[in-house]
């Protein structure tokens, strides 16, 4: 059976690349000073998976790469070499040229060889520089230590694995049993692993499969100083979905190979030897074995620790009418037969089901079978026949004791793909309009309705918009994801332009949909640049005006209302109002000396619009905030800019918390309906005669508790025919988008609801005012008003009358 | 009807390959339109006004939960009457992976034609609809527009799609 690896290749991108994030993040975390071994343990696991799937999948360049960090890692947190500011930028380095290299392996662009080449060098430098000095200073010191230094750096320095005979103390015995999953075995997985493995110490290959390609059942004994810990991962890693065990046998640490009960092919076996029954590991199986004659000797059942799945196939084909079919010992190809193996089984327990699965196998098997033939089942089911063998104490060492536990924990969380996601959700949007549909229809009935139905529907409106709001967080992720890549950002950039820069975050946690947060990352990437670049100050210029030299960049996210707010502030020097005033007049821009601060600063946002002195290769090319804002008005956000000279500046931007679902309020405008975003309505409000006045003639205006707003029609502004002859019959509602608040008037307010946002352009184009549309309760269509659009609208009409 | 005859001196293989086409009428006219890109045929609702669109832009339906744009031919082409009866039928058809409903007098039948059967039309220049038109075919004594509907439809005449530059 051949296997597409391809197909496995995108969950290993997306893995890795979570590894990497995860590497960095933890890195930049660090304390330098007084590394916590936690955090050293956990970027070391990270750079061990990538190498390890790297090197399975056959990318050789990652898994080379990968190595040589993992060796300095592993010599850091094994506190061989004292953690330096430069190995974590190495490290940092190291890991932006996995991110190419992996980006190569997928077609985006590729990694620069040099660089590679240099990044190994240099971490290779960093891992050796050190061994020298190191090694010096410890052979003045304990003999003994300088052994085990020696010995350990041999391991990590390569492949030799330097095994001294003598025993030391701290050397014990692991027997390793693995079945490897069919893709490491096809690939250089296995021998990856025991390359591996033999550099920790002495490595004897017991058992291996027959026939093709590693696939099978692997036994290796390990004797090694090493801790499991250090190998359990990649073992786990290699093996088919928890099929694996480490034993530690401490009894065989002196002498390897003689606990090891080989047994002959016959059930003469002296009885010195350490054999134990392969038959069956129940308890009833050894009863019933006793009873059946097989004479005093106690066969002692041993279960290979078989996934859940096998188990179960073999509860199947174990059936005693099989007779000598018993396939229960199949695939144990392994002659071992090793108590304390047996612990880390009872241990793992989940899924292995020791014994429970099987009473009734056990509880049949007298009836049928005689002693004879209980040894030639297990025969044929070992290569190697086991020996009935009596030593009763035995059994005492196969009960549980505390060890560590199989690593891989039930997994928190599923990969599934977007749109099978955004297929649910369309299909709960459906059922939304749907369950409005169905409503409507009740309550136009009104009385002949049957209380049974009214229930029933309003029982299915809750279930409705709880399955909405579940499915709909399926896509809510936390913003951290996008937080996290920032204090990288600042790490790099200040020190390239020699400002000292804190980053402070807030609001990590802050929920914000999938296609949101991938499409902030870049605006809110260009906004922290540009505080960096412009709004920072120099610590020399910071500590003339009197701040302290360091400053601080905060990142901030909430929720206010139906939105999410992100705010990217800075204790720099502030916007120059007037600079911008001149740049903007330089360049021919309409500006004058009334507009609003607000007004001022939004002219940062037009193309081509800098007011750096100099261009430098991070900013002032004037490109970038128009894309900014452009970015988040797509995304159905705005921007606002606060800023005080010598205090500081603050960005805010507003997005809404989806892209699929909005709070509107249905109006009416003559036979139309229409939705207004919720989050852009102030307040409604029935004019009186003479409220309205007009400006020269075109532009009217409304007071509205002392402020005067631009009243704009929508039935003109759309032309529709409305049912009104006079203002005092519709209905104002004051809308406030992008600052600039304006009344629109419609005929009348039907209702609030949540509408599910269809897109107008997939078959149809751009409308100005229109930013979507939804379908009603009544299976209508209704056009979702851009109320930013509309206000736009609003101030250029305002302008033209001033 | 199915018109299975061959007409015309026999050519290549290439010509004798029968297309299925839709015709349907505006006004007095037939037009054919390739049959691949109908989706379906429905009966005409009264669609979703669209703010400032041309006037046979006739608005927006759900269908299905899919919003399709409702184009009235007979106002674009200016044939036939305007009022939309409990007849008024509407062609949904798939064309540029979008989804457009077409008003149209009627719809008629489903043809076979090859290349031998489809005539050249005569160049009307200045005319706009020619360079949409396919051809002419005649079965019995009908005249048949052919048209090609996907360019018709795409095209910047029809405002159905925003042009690049926008």
């Amino acid at each position: 059976m051949a296997i597409d690896m391809t197909q496995f290749y995108q969950v290993f991108f997306e893995e890795s690349a979570e590894h990497l994030a995860a590497m960095e993040a933890l890195l930049l975390e660090l304390d330098i000073d007084n590394p916590d071994s936690e955090q050293l343990n956990a970027i070391f696991r990270a750079a061990h998976s990538i190498k390890g799937s790297a090197g399975t999948f056959g990318f050789n360049d990652l898994a080379e790469t990968t190595h040589i960090l993992e060796n300095l890692l592993d010599r850091i947190r094994k506190h061989e070499l004292v953690l330096r500011g430069d190995m974590v930028d190495a490290f940092l380095e190291c890991g932006d040229r996995l991110r190419e290299m992996l980006d190569g392996h997928q077609g985006r662009g590729q990694a620069d060889p040099l660089l590679v080449e240099a990044i190994c060098t240099k971490l290779r430098q960093l891992s050796s520089d050190e061994v020298a000095s190191e090694v010096l200073d410890l052979v003045d010191s304990a003999p003994a230590e300088t052994l085990s230094v020696v010995q350990q750096e041999s391991f990590e320095e390569d492949e030799v694995a330097v095994i001294s005979p003598m025993v030391d103390s701290g050397r014990r015995v692991y027997d390793i049993q693995f079945v490897p999953t069919a893709i490491s075995a096809r690939g250089d997985g296995v021998a990856n692993l025991l390359d591996e493995l033999r550099t920790m110490g002495e490595l004897e290959v017991i058992t291996q499969p027959h026939g093709k390609e590693g696939e099978g059942f692997w036994e290796v004994r390990l004797t090694t100083g090493a801790d499991r810990e250090s190998f359990a991962d990649q073992i786990d890693f290699i093996s088919d979905n928890g099929a694996w065990r480490i034993a530690e046998d401490t009894s065989v640490a002196v002498d390897g190979s003689t606990a090891f009960g080989f047994f002959g092919d016959s059930p003469g076996v002296p009885d010195s030897v350490r054999g134990y029954g392969f038959f069956d590991k129940s308890a009833e199986a050894r009863a019933t074995a006793e009873t059946d004659g097989l004479g005093s000797d106690d066969a002692y059942g041993f279960f290979e620790p078989l996934p859940g799945e096998l188990l179960a196939a073999l509860e199947a084909v174990a059936v005693p009418d099989e007779g000598e079919g018993y396939g229960f010992f199949a695939p144990l190809k392994t002659p071992r037969i090793e108590p304390s193996a047996a612990a880390p089984v009872i241990e793992e327990g989940d899924g292995f089901g020791f014994f429970s699965p099987l009473p009734p196998v056990a509880v049949e098997v007298p009836s049928i079978l005689d002693a004879s033939k209980l040894a030639s089942i297990a025969l044929s089911g070992s290569p190697a026949a086991p020996a009935a063998a009596k030593e009763p104490p035995v059994l005492a060492r196969a009960v549980p004791k505390p060890a560590a536990v199989a690593a891989a924990s039930g997994d928190s969380s599923i990969r599934v793909s977007i749109e099978k996601v955004d297929q649910l959700i369309n299909l709960v949007g459906e059922l939304v309009i749907t369950q409005a549909m169905l409503l409507q229809t009740a309550t136009q009935m009104q009385e002949q309705v049957p209380e049974r139905l009214t229930v029933g529907l309003a029982q299915l409106e809750r279930n409705t918009r709880d399955l909405q709001e579940s499915v709909m967080s399926i896509r809510m992720m936390q913003i951290s994801f996008v937080f996290s890549r920032f204090p990288r950002v600042v790490r790099d950039l200040s020190s390239k332009l020699g400002k000292q820069v804190e980053l402070k975050t807030s609001g990590e946690t802050t929920e914000l949909d999938k296609s949101l947060i991938e499409r902030i990352t870049d605006p809110l990437t260009h906004l922290i640049r540009n505080s960096l670049d412009h709004g920072i100050e120099s610590p020399e210029k910071r500590v003339a005006a009197g701040k302290s030299p360091v400053g601080t960049i905060t990142l901030k996210a909430y929720h206010q209302g139906g939105n999410i707010v992100i705010e990217v502030g800075d204790d720099g020097a502030g916007l120059p109002r007037q600079k911008i005033l001149d740049k903007a007049r330089e360049k021919g821009l309409p500006v004058s000396d009334q507009m609003s601060d607000q007004e001022v600063f939004h002219l940062i946002f037009e193309a081509g619009f800098s007011t750096a002195d100099q261009v430098t290769d991070v900013s002032g090319r004037g490109v970038g905030m128009d894309v900014v804002r452009r970015n988040i008005q797509e995304m159905g956000g705005r921007v606002e800019i606060d800023s005080m000279i010598g205090v500081g500046t603050r960005m805010t931007v507003r997005l809404p918390l989806t892209l699929a679902i909005l709070d509107g309020m249905s109006v009416a405008v003559g036979d139309q309906t229409y939705i207004l975003p919720l989050s852009y309505v102030i307040e409604s409000l029935q004019p009186e005669p003479g409220d309205i006045k007009t400006l020269s003639n075109q532009g009217r205006v409304i007071q509205v508790r002392g402020e005067y707003l631009p009243v704009l029609v929508l039935p003109e502004l759309f032309g529709i025919k409305s049912k009104w002859r006079n203002f005092t019959q519709g209905i104002m509602i004051v809308i406030d988008a992008d600052g600039t608040k304006a009344a629109l008037c419609v005929d009348a307010l039907i209702g609030q609801h949540q509408v599910v946002i269809k897109s107008l352009e997939a078959n149809y184009r751009r409308v100005t005012g229109v930013s979507g549309a939804t379908i009603m309760g009544d299976g209508h269509v209704a056009l979702i008003l851009d109320v930013s659009a509309i206000a736009g609208m609003a101030r250029s009409m305002m302008q033209k009358v001033g | 009807m199915e018109a299975k005859t061959h007409t015309g001196s026999p050519a290549s293989e290439e010509d004798l390959v029968a297309n299925e086409y839709l015709t349907f009428t505006l006004g007095s006219e037939e037009y054919a339109i390739d049959i691949l890109k109908v989706q379906e045929i429905r009966g005409y609702e009264q669609p979703t006004l669209i703010a400032n669109a041309p006037a046979f832009i006739k608005g927006v339906i759900n269908l299905r939960g899919i919003i399709v744009p409702i184009v009235d031919l007979r106002i674009k082409f200016k044939l036939g009457t305007f009022d939309y009866t409990p007849f008024t039928v509407v062609i949904i058809l798939n064309i540029a992976r979008r989804v457009i409903g077409v008003v149209v007098d009627s719809v008629s039948d489903v043809i076979s034609l090859n290349a031998n059967q489809i005539r050249q039309a005569p160049d009307f220049s200045g005319s706009f609809d020619t360079k949409y038109i396919l051809g002419l075919a005649t079965i019995d004594t009908r005249m048949m527009i052919v048209t090609d509907i996907e360019r018709l439809m795409t095209s910047g005449d029809m405002e159905l799609i925003d042009s690049a530059s926008e």
